[in-house]
């Protein structure tokens, strides 16, 4: 259980509070509602890049990390499809320094083209780093481009190529900021062993005057994004690399965060792949022996999105075999009721690893940021008994609608040639 | 999907110099920053240490309040005593990864399968992991309090009656031969294997790699005889973070008291050959678009009087996000998306490390830059200033660690492996009273003395290390892609 204070200062700010005892430390955590889905086609890859810069100064701190590094903070950032994320960690008896360097940067970004070249460069690296120089790197990506036609959800967070994001411009930068950099379209959340009203008042001090309606006035952004279609015929891409073992991924459309299939589909997938007693690795590596590893998992996005199964297939098994054995565990949780204790295992696994979630400030800020974003705060406390008034009928029910051939996408990515 | 987006702005001064297109107006008005504290050290964790009749240390963390129990088992039984020994390849990894796979009936019959074992664990949602490295192998258990019984019965079938199945055996050395030929084709684990290689030697325990396909060597009688053989009580110790109920210590402390109390030998009976270092080494891949570079030097043990002074000079240098290697390689050049610095500690020995993937073409660049900032290093003192900010960020690190009773388990776990207070692993610097079961109190020295030293190391003795052990001839330079 996360006891929660929340609050929402006149400019807009979504202030929330876990109040956490026996702990030194205090969490600050900031999301704004911008991630990839709200990029122009044509520059994907700036929301991710955009976050980088936010590291790059402000006017009147021109060196974002120094005053943070002298708190004793740690900090960092990440970005996905649906958000921006920006998290420090440090002693609770510095919060304010957290506090006021937040502020401070959602209103007084300064970048200067020299800065923006440099950065460029770095987010170039690391789109090298990650998905170019790396076998399978690009798996994801040609995945996410057969799975999505339509929707942003079809380019992944890092960009669709290194031009877009070596594209970008200082006006365009700011344009972005004024936009979605404001308090309106922010959720600061903080877990500390701090009584939350002192919370309330600090927030008040630092982000009350950041100007309310977002720099331009313009409030919160509303993007309207193109829902996906209905897939109605299989689709099939397949690929040669010069990579170790051939992989074989097929990809699902799936129910959007809060509807009930995302929850089936959790517990679905981890019927198939959560823990080395799951079904995927007990058949496929285990007993039959055609994969090396396998896997399944949702993609947990805020819109539909995708449930995937994929594996390493052994060199001795066909591209046809291996396929053919993803499907038949497919079917099977279409056609058959999970047993009483393994569908207990896996609702006993999620309330244990909610509680190991909840050990630590920094995951509690996270979620309550989330939660927050998702529109239902008190989801954070409500998920392990969503989870535990599945019946297996139900599932099976859920599984017959996920798993259907032609709203398949099957990537083989052939390797093992070297 | 967690991006490092970080920087900070050593090149302010041209941000300011430069064009102003992207300053907004609504910088807030009047705002002093927060006054900065420097944060006490939260305690360090006063641990109770007890030994059970079999002989084995155990080291006991009190957790009230936290509804999660954590137990690690952790044996001086890691791939260089394997090396040492002569034994094949991958056998210690083998012998911990297969301890779940499968246990023996207390009658000498059937025991559990390995899928039952990990179904067991599954059901109560507990956590089983094991990590191996090239001095340790270490088993973990988590799990919530109220699921504690059944996860020590389970955690019974691995520790005291591993089996080693023919099959399992089998099936484990298949996969992982392709899990590592997978591995192998990242330019960045081809680099760190030819660093080791390169440091220390290619047949040293702590240089060596063997071909993925020596993986189809393995039998169950190199496992049986790896257990036997290193995983005896006299060659390990646990630390335990339990709640205060009397009852759970009591359940963990049976459980453990039946790990079998002899080894046939232990770590210590093997002596490591001095490492012999080469200059230079460089793989070409081609059309790789980054290198991955390696640089570094071997130096010496945790508990060598320079070692935490090593520990900040590798800091300053490129240990933190401001560091002088993140800001020259990646701010100022744009070269990379990181680079780090730092020492690593082993058993026997201890190097620095410098570790970076930077685009292909600025490769030999970004060398001469690395070199450069060393060279740095040793003629200009560091500023009260940067030294001041490295380290109140070490030590806000130790706090982050000390947050939480996960962290604290591995803080003691390193702490004794350093022989930083008495343990039962043959070769570190305490004495076990093995003679009786009573129980002492223990602090966690080595932690204490790391914060002393940071607290108190000068510009000087900054410059003084430097001097001592960043000579350009000494280090090692691995590249993987383009020279």
């Amino acid at each position: 259980m996360i006891d929660y204070s929340e609050h929402t200062l006149a400019n807009g700010l979504r202030v929330v509070v876990n109040r956490a005892p026996s702990t030194e430390m205090a969490a600050v955590n900031v999301l704004y509602r911008v991630g990839a889905r709200n990029e122009n086609p044509l520059r994907t890859g700036f929301a991710h890049l955009f976050e980088h810069l936010m590291f790059r100064g402000t006017r009147a701190v021109p060196d974002f990390d120094a005053p943070l590094h002298k708190a004793s903070a740690e900090n960092n950032a990440f970005t996905n499809n649906d958000y921006t994320d920006y998290y420090i960690t440090l002693p609770r008896e510095n919060v304010e320094t957290a506090l006021w360097i937040e502020a401070d940067r959602m209103t007084g970004l300064q970048i200067s083209p020299e800065v923006l070249e440099a950065e460029k460069k770095v987010v170039v690296e690391e789109f090298n780093q990650r998905y170019i120089n790396q076998p399978y790197g690009d798996q994801w990506l040609l995945v996410r481009q057969m799975a999505y036609k339509v929707h942003p959800y079809r380019w992944p967070t890092i960009g669709l190529s290194p031009e877009h994001i070596m594209g970008a411009s200082v006006d365009e930068v700011m344009a972005f900021y004024r936009r979605y950099y404001n308090p309106a379209n922010a959720i600061l959340s903080v877990a500390a062993d701090i009584e939350p009203a002192r919370i309330f008042e600090m927030a008040e001090k630092w982000f009350g005057a950041v100007p309310g309606e977002g720099i331009t006035g313009a409030g919160r952004p509303v993007d309207v994004l193109p829902p996906e279609p209905l897939q109605t015929q299989a689709r099939r891409m397949e690929v040669e690399r010069d990579v170790p073992a051939t992989a074989i991924t097929i990809a699902f459309p799936m129910g959007g965060r809060t509807s009930r299939n995302y929850y089936a589909c959790d517990i679905l997938s981890d019927l198939l792949a959560g823990g080395s007693s799951a079904r995927l690795y007990e058949s496929l590596v285990r007993r039959q022996r055609l994969f090396s590893g396998v896997n399944a998992y949702i993609t947990g996005d805020l819109d539909p999105g995708l449930f995937v199964v994929t594996g390493h297939l052994l060199p001795e098994v066909s591209v046809s075999a291996g396929e053919e054995a993803l499907w038949e565990e497919l079917r099977r949780l279409c056609g058959e009721p999970a047993g009483d204790y393994e569908l207990e295992k896996v609702k006993n696994k999620f309330e244990a690893e909610t509680a190991f979630g909840e050990l630590n400030v920094m995951n509690r800020a996270m979620n309550l940021g989330f939660y927050d974003m998702v529109g239902d705060l008190g989801l954070i406390n409500r998920e392990v008994e969503i989870y535990r008034s599945f019946s297996a009928g139900e599932l099976v029910d859920e599984a017959g609608a996920t798993f259907r051939h032609e709203r398949s996408s099957t990537l083989i990515y052939n390797g093992g040639k070297r | 999907m967690k991006d490092k987006a970080k920087t900070d702005a050593t090149v302010g001064a041209d941000a300011a110099a430069g064009a102003v297109a992207g300053t907004v107006a609504g910088a807030l008005p009047n705002m002093v920053a927060p006054e900065i504290v420097v944060p006490k050290m939260p305690p360090l964790p006063s641990v109770e240490r007890v030994v059970l009749d079999n002989g084995l240390p155990v080291h006991l963390l009190r957790n009230p309040g936290q509804e999660v129990v954590r137990v690690s088992v952790v044996w001086a039984a890691g791939s260089a005593v394997q090396t040492a020994a002569g034994l094949k390849p991958f056998t210690a990894s083998a012998t911990l990864n297969l301890l779940a796979e499968g246990s023996m009936g207390s009658g000498g019959g059937a025991g559990l399968s390995a899928h039952e074992i990990a179904e067991r664990l599954d059901f109560v949602g507990s956590y089983y992991d094991v990590t191996v490295d090239r001095d340790y192998a270490v088993a973990t258990f988590c799990c919530l309090e109220k699921f504690l019984e059944p996860t020590l019965e389970v955690a019974s079938e691995i520790l005291i009656r591993p089996a080693f199945p023919e099959d399992e055996v089998s099936l484990y050395a298949r996969k992982r031969m392709e899990r590592l030929a997978v591995e192998r084709a990242k330019p960045a684990t081809k680099a760190r294997e030819m660093f080791s290689a390169a440091l220390f030697g290619d047949a040293h325990p702590y240089g060596v790699s063997s071909p993925e396909s020596e993986y189809l060597g393995l039998r169950r009688e190199d496992a049986t005889a790896f257990w036997s053989r290193f995983y005896g009580a006299e060659n390990c110790f646990a630390v335990c973070s339990l709640s205060d109920d009397p009852a759970q210590r009591e359940a963990v402390s049976e459980l453990l008291g039946r790990l079998p109390a002899r080894s046939m030998s232990t770590s210590g009976d093997y002596a490591m050959p001095a490492p012999v270092s080469d200059g230079y080494r460089f793989l070409p891949m081609e059309g790789a678009v980054q290198s991955a570079v390696r640089i570094g030097r071997v130096l010496f043990p945790r508990h060598h009087p320079d070692f935490v002074g090593m520990q900040v000079v590798a800091t300053i240098l490129g240990g933190y996000f401001g560091s002088r290697l993140v800001k020259v390689l990646r701010e100022q050049m744009g070269y990379t998306y990181g680079v780090m610095a730092a020492m690593v500690n082993l058993r026997e020995s201890g190097y620095l490390a410098i570790a970076t993937e930077v685009t292909a073409d600025a490769t030999a660049d970004a060398v001469e830059r690395i070199f450069a900032e060393m060279g740095r290093l040793k003629t200009e003192l560091v500023t009260e200033d940067e030294l001041d900010t490295v380290r109140r960020s070490m030590l806000g690190d130790v706090m982050r660690i000390l947050d939480g009773p996960f962290g604290i388990v591995d803080v003691v776990i390193e702490n004794i492996q350093i022989g930083g207070e008495t343990s039962g692993l043959p070769g570190s610097s305490g004495v076990s009273s093995r003679a009786s079961d009573g129980a002492s109190e223990c602090k966690c020295d080595y932690l204490a003395d790391f914060v002393r030293q940071v607290e108190t190391i000068t510009p000087g003795r900054v410059m003084e290390l430097a001097q001592k052990y960043l000579d350009r001839e000494a280090f090692t330079v691995v590249i993987v892609g383009k020279e």
